[in-house]
């Protein structure tokens, strides 16, 4: 039997209009029956230069999801924070008066390594990396 | 010769006698000092404490019953064990137990030796206590030192099984203030308890195992046990609630509030059934707090009614943004930016609630602004996100049906081809 060009062609029309309508089709499916996809995961971000930023100040920067507090101490060394209180979810803030970050909902009050030290927070601020490259502070997760 | 025999024996039998039970004492008084003869003897013969138990801080530290209660652990002769010449004081009077305890609790020298950071003051304080007040006037039905840390099972407060680790305090307490025969003697209310566990700083501490939450000792102290007053009721809230301490020192409330002899936060919000509080105390609905005082017409009326309109119309809208934010969500749009708008959004509401206390409807309606100024942005956002997402819905919609179409008419092009 051999094959004559009228008959390849056929063939080869047949497998593009199959292939045609898989990609009308599977789209529909797709969209119909979404494949899961997981959130792409922050693992740094930039914040800005290091030697614009004041001492003993700080600011709350977006990681992802979550808050973060960036805070330059009085000696000019950076902490990177979780800005999430450990207990009921308030925004915190640095108090540059005690150097101390302090929750202002229910008073409570956590040291420069986030450790709770008074009020009702149950637990520590969790920690990220600070590191500066190029004078640009980029925070990273830590661990 | 028969007598001189007899006697001989006597006098053999009665040597050896002495010198055995010579031997038999010298051999008792043998000591091992590994050996504590008081829980030895007092297990042997059943009468241990009720209480006792070996995982007592004061054992484990390696003080023995004597360290509190005098005598000799090293001898197995009760007298002497037990002698006043061995310091042996016995069980202390219940009047006797906090200067018993506070031999050493209250000696800094001893105290250094096992907990350097410990206070040394609880005796002290214990006496400007009501407990300690009447204890010394002779009352025999107060809390002393061993009602609340027990006797023989004392435990340190940082360990759950201590009766003072703070998810233990309100049963502790209640031991004694849920007792309503006692309690009538003192004119004391026994329902704490009852209401405790139904208000906010119960469910938090109890049922959600939160040790922030306050228990009883962290409103009316521990050693120093004393109702909070009228004056230093806010400045026990306020330890917690500073912001709404200082606001409603500084309003223009807090002087009558004196003068009528109102109970600064209590007077509003309760004392032991605290509810997790709502916008309906603000206001002049039926289940404000502010008519209770306020009458229609007056300026504190009208201010109330203004303050609840406030929080009403930021609470709504943060509403409808919550809503907006999950549909967003659901529709899997990006939905990062409206949630850092509605965190700010909340914060603001929060901050708006506390300043509720200055009963100054300007710094509220000035917070009530930026809230609604960002939780409009936020929403904006979310109907950009949900008007994007069915574009895109619509347009992909129309692109299918036009490939459709196209497939369908190419089918029946090649079909007439063929003919």
């Amino acid at each position: 039997m051999t094959l004559n060009r009228k008959k390849f062609l056929n063939i080869l029309l047949s497998l593009s209009g199959i292939a045609g309508l898989g990609a009308i089709f599977y789209p529909i499916f797709s969209y119909l029956i979404p494949p899961k996809i997981s959130e792409p995961k922050v693992n740094s971000v930039k914040v800005g230069s290091a030697s614009d930023f004041p001492n003993n100040s700080y600011k709350i920067v977006k990681f992802g999801r979550k808050p973060v507090i960036l805070i330059k101490t009085v000696e000019g060394d950076f902490k990177a924070l979780s800005a999430t209180c450990t207990h009921l979810e308030c925004i915190v803030q640095y108090k540059s008066d005690t150097h101390q970050i302090w929750c202002a909902c229910h008073n409570g009050i956590y040291d420069l390594n986030g450790r709770n030290v008074s009020g009702p927070p149950p637990r520590p601020l969790t920690p990220y990396d600070v590191k500066i490259i190029n004078d640009e502070i980029v925070i990273t997760s830590a661990g | 010769m028969r007598k001189s025999l007899t006697k001989i024996f006597t006098v053999i039998i009665t040597i050896s006698f002495t010198l055995l039970t010579y031997a038999q004492k010298e051999k008792k008084e043998i000591k091992d000092e590994s050996i504590d003869y008081c829980v030895s003897c007092h297990t042997e013969n059943d009468i241990l404490p009720n209480d006792y138990s070996n995982y007592d801080v004061h054992r484990i530290s390696g003080l023995s019953c004597s360290g509190c209660h005098g005598g000799d652990k090293n001898s197995n002769d009760q007298d002497i064990a037990m002698s006043p010449a061995k310091g042996f004081v016995g069980v202390p009077n219940k009047k006797d137990i906090p200067q018993f305890c506070g031999k050493c609790h209250s000696n800094i020298n001893i105290m250094r030796t096992y907990q350097p950071r410990i206070a040394t003051d609880q005796v002290e304080q214990y006496y400007t206590s009501m407990h300690g007040k009447r204890l010394k006037a002779g009352d025999k039905n107060v809390a002393e030192c061993t009602s609340c840390h027990t006797a023989h099972s004392i435990l340190p407060a940082s360990d759950p099984r201590s009766t003072t680790y703070a998810l233990n305090v309100p049963n502790t307490c209640n031991k004694c203030h849920g007792n309503k025969e006692l309690m009538d003697k003192y004119n004391l209310p026994s329902n704490q308890m009852s209401e405790y566990v139904k208000s906010v700083h119960g469910i938090d501490l109890l049922e959600k195992k939160d040790t922030g939450a306050p228990a009883c000792n962290d409103c009316h102290g521990n050693h120093g046990a004393m109702p909070p007053g009228v004056t230093s009721i806010s400045y026990v809230c306020g330890t917690c609630h500073v912001n709404n301490m200082n606001y409603f020192n500084a309003s223009p409330m807090a002087e009558p509030f004196k003068e009528l002899d109102y109970h600064g936060c209590e007077q509003c919000h309760g004392n032991h059934g605290i509810k997790k509080t709502s916008d309906d105390m603000v206001g002049v609905g039926k289940n404000s707090t502010c008519i209770d005082c306020h009458n229609e017409g007056d300026n504190g009326y009208i201010v109330a009614k203004t303050i609840s309109s406030y929080l009403s119309s930021l609470n709504s809208k943060y509403s409808l943004a919550e809503k907006k934010l999950i549909e967003v969500r659901d529709k899997g749009m990006n939905d990062i930016e409206i949630g850092y708008l509605l965190q700010d959004a909340k914060q603001n509401l929060i901050e708006s609630r506390t300043l509720v206390h200055t009963f100054d409807t300007v710094k509220v309606g000035s917070t009530i602004i930026k809230g609604i100024d960002i939780t409009t942005k936020a929403i904006s956002l979310a109907d950009a996100q949900i008007d994007e997402y069915y574009t895109r819905r619509n347009g992909f919609a129309f692109a299918t049906a036009v490939f459709l179409i196209l497939a369908v008419g190419l089918f029946f092009k090649i079909k007439s081809l063929r003919k």
